[in-house]
């Protein structure tokens, strides 16, 4: 018996190294298209400081996030993070977000790679029910890599969003256990002979 | 939809209150209590300690105090402890403060309140308890409650000389489930 449930094709799950990997993580979040790709909110830059702090916050407490580092397996790069967000144990629901913060990899296939194995991850060993996320209506290569790794969408908020002077859409996307079990075929690790 | 869910037969449970701490403090001077509920060593309360216990906040901590319907008293406290949220797994642990609602079906009723709401509000799979071989009062209520006798510790504990097993038990989800409908 030998699986890794942090390993995908492309790229691997890992901790995130609050000292060495707040750098990087700064470094990605000036980049304003990355970020408006990521988040709503007004484009702030973080300080590799404050990151560190976040990431000492959040691997000390009790798991209603859960931040990981996504790393290239052919060269181990650190080239984005995934996490399970706000958490919701009692219905067995979360939100998961994801960010390829490395330019060099994205529309390679390596933010569905890492994906995939969160999703693995969430309903194989968190025991979830249902992931959750939602996307802006311009990032048209999320939602694809999305529909990719198994998101149905569920619905959108019009015109949510002000962007260059157009309105865009709030996108709606989540995979329930059953779609997901469905589409993967999981093998069954552990038996009782 | 679950209107009576905190509502029992003799009982009902209800918030922690620091404004209690005061009667929580006096069921920690009786050693007996103290002995039936764990193997900390029996230490009584300061009204402060108490109150503190009682503003303690966590959010893997479900816990109540215990009134009766009766008479509006407040006779003890009940709480679950998630020990994984992932496998739906919790421990839950019971004690009756007042001597006058011991052997009266009280704590029966209130274990009863507390798996409903384990597994009804909070969806578990599973809870556990932990109890000593020479509580057997206890241990005819939880089996009365449905729990099944899973396993113990043998000489887990030293009370007056003698080493006591300390018995493991649990009821499943679907045991509870098929016990209520």
């Amino acid at each position: 018996m030998s699986y890794d449930l942090f390993t995908g094709n492309l790229v691997r799950l890992a901790a995130l190294n609050a000292e060495l990997d707040a750098e990087a993580i700064a470094r990605w979040d000036v980049d304003s298209e990355y970020m408006r790709q990521l988040d709503s909110g007004p484009h702030l830059p973080n300080r590799a400081k404050k990151i560190r702090e976040a990431i000492e916050k959040m691997q000390s407490e009790d798991p209603k996030t859960i931040e990981l580092c996504v790393r290239s397996l052919v060269d181990d790069r650190l080239i984005g993070f995934v996490a399970f967000d706000e958490i919701n144990w009692q219905h067995g629901d979360t939100f998961v977000a994801i960010g390829i913060g490395d330019s060099d990899y994205r529309g390679n296939g390596y933010g569905t790679d890492a994906m995939r194995v969160m999703l693995r991850f969430g309903f194989m060993e968190l025991n979830l029910k249902r992931i959750q996320l939602d996307a802006f209506s311009y990032n048209e290569r999320a939602i694809k890599s999305y529909l990719k790794a198994g998101f149905v969408m569920e619905g959108r908020q019009r015109g949510m969003l002000l962007r260059n002077g157009q309105r865009w859409d709030f996108v709606y996307m989540s995979v329930l256990r059953d779609e997901w079990l469905a589409l993967n075929n999981e093998q069954r690790h552990w038996s009782e002979s | 939809m679950n209107e009576g869910l905190l509502a029992g037969k003799l009982v009902c449970l209800i918030a922690r209150d620091p404004a209690d701490a005061e009667i929580v403090a006096r069921w920690s001077r009786d050693t007996e209590y103290h002995r039936l509920g764990d193997n900390d060593v029996a230490y009584p309360q300061t009204v402060k300690q108490a109150r503190e216990w009682l503003e303690r906040d966590n959010d893997r901590g479900f816990g109540f105090i215990i009134r009766t319907l009766s008479d509006d008293r407040l006779i003890g406290g009940i709480g679950l402890w998630i020990e994984s949220w992932a496998h739906g797994e919790a421990w839950v642990g019971i004690g009756i403060g007042e001597r006058d609602y011991w052997g009266n079906g009280y704590g029966t009723d209130a274990m009863r309140l507390i798996l409903g709401y384990g597994f009804t509000e909070l969806n578990l799979q599973r809870v556990s308890l932990g109890v000593y071989a020479y509580n057997p009062r206890a241990i005819r209520s939880y089996e009365k409650c449905g729990f099944v006798r899973e396993g113990l510790m043998r000489g887990d504990c030293q009370r007056d000389g003698r080493r006591w097993d300390s018995i493991f038990m649990g009821i499943l989800r679907e045991e509870w489930l098929l016990r209520e409908t």
